[in-house]
């Protein structure tokens, strides 16, 4: 079986978004400053709605946010 | 730390000191000859009882700790972000679906010590027993899924 990695560029994103701050992303999508810091560490994989509610906050499509790799075939 | 992280740090701390007054309690029975029926169930309604009044204390108290703290690093109106978003409801199933796993091989256990002969007052102290333990480690899990990630 392979493990699945969703990987995002949140912190470029809002760089390039004249330095968004998280709780501006946060206060945006609908969620707490503590979800846009796990996203960003890759602690927490949003749902698909929070996902395209980002896209959204940064005017760009999905892929442009969020990218899906395997990471590693476990045997 | 969020308000759910402190929420459930301070729901654990008393479930701990709930868990803790229980054994202590039940020890005293057994060591004054007084583990009966009547004592036992008397126990069963003190616990319930402080579990519900000292969780609805503890959001207040975790409540007004955080403004106070707030209110003192910022020098402003203090803001508590309280609301519960995906991740903190996907979090809480998670954490509950562990209590009701610890729970469930809790009531089992109790149930096996009855079916093996023992008197129905140690299937019940054992009900009781697991019922915190599984309180306190699904809070163990859920600080974990905030901590780890997951």
């Amino acid at each position: 079986m392979s493990k699945r990695r969703i990987n995002n560029n949140i912190r470029t994103l809002r760089f390039f978004n004249s330095e968004m701050t998280q709780q501006q992303l946060a206060e945006k999508v609908g969620v707490t400053r503590q979800t846009i810091i796990a996203m960003e560490q890759d602690k927490y994989s949003p749902s698909l709605e929070l996902a395209f509610r980002i896209a959204l906050a940064f005017n760009v499509p999905l892929d442009q946010v969020f990218s899906y790799e395997l990471e590693e075939e476990v045997k | 730390m969020s308000f759910q992280e402190k929420n459930i740090t301070v729901t654990l701390v008393n479930f701990s000191l709930i868990l803790g007054f229980y054994l202590i309690r039940l020890l005293q029975m057994i060591q004054n000859g007084s583990f009966n029926a009547a004592n036992v169930f008397r126990l069963w309604a003190i616990i319930i009882v402080a579990a519900i009044v000292v969780t609805i204390a503890a959001t207040i108290l975790t409540h007004l700790v955080s403004a106070i703290i707030q209110a003192i690093q910022t020098q402003a109106e203090p803001v508590i972000e309280d609301i519960a978003d995906e991740r903190d409801k996907f979090i809480d199933l998670k954490g509950t679906k562990v209590t009701y796993f610890v729970s469930s091989i809790g009531s089992f256990l109790a149930m096996l010590t009855f079916a093996f002969g023992q008197p129905p007052l140690i299937m019940f102290t054992l009900l009781v027993f697991f019922g915190v333990v599984a309180q306190i480690v699904g809070d163990i899990a859920r600080l974990s899924f905030y901590r780890r990630g997951f």
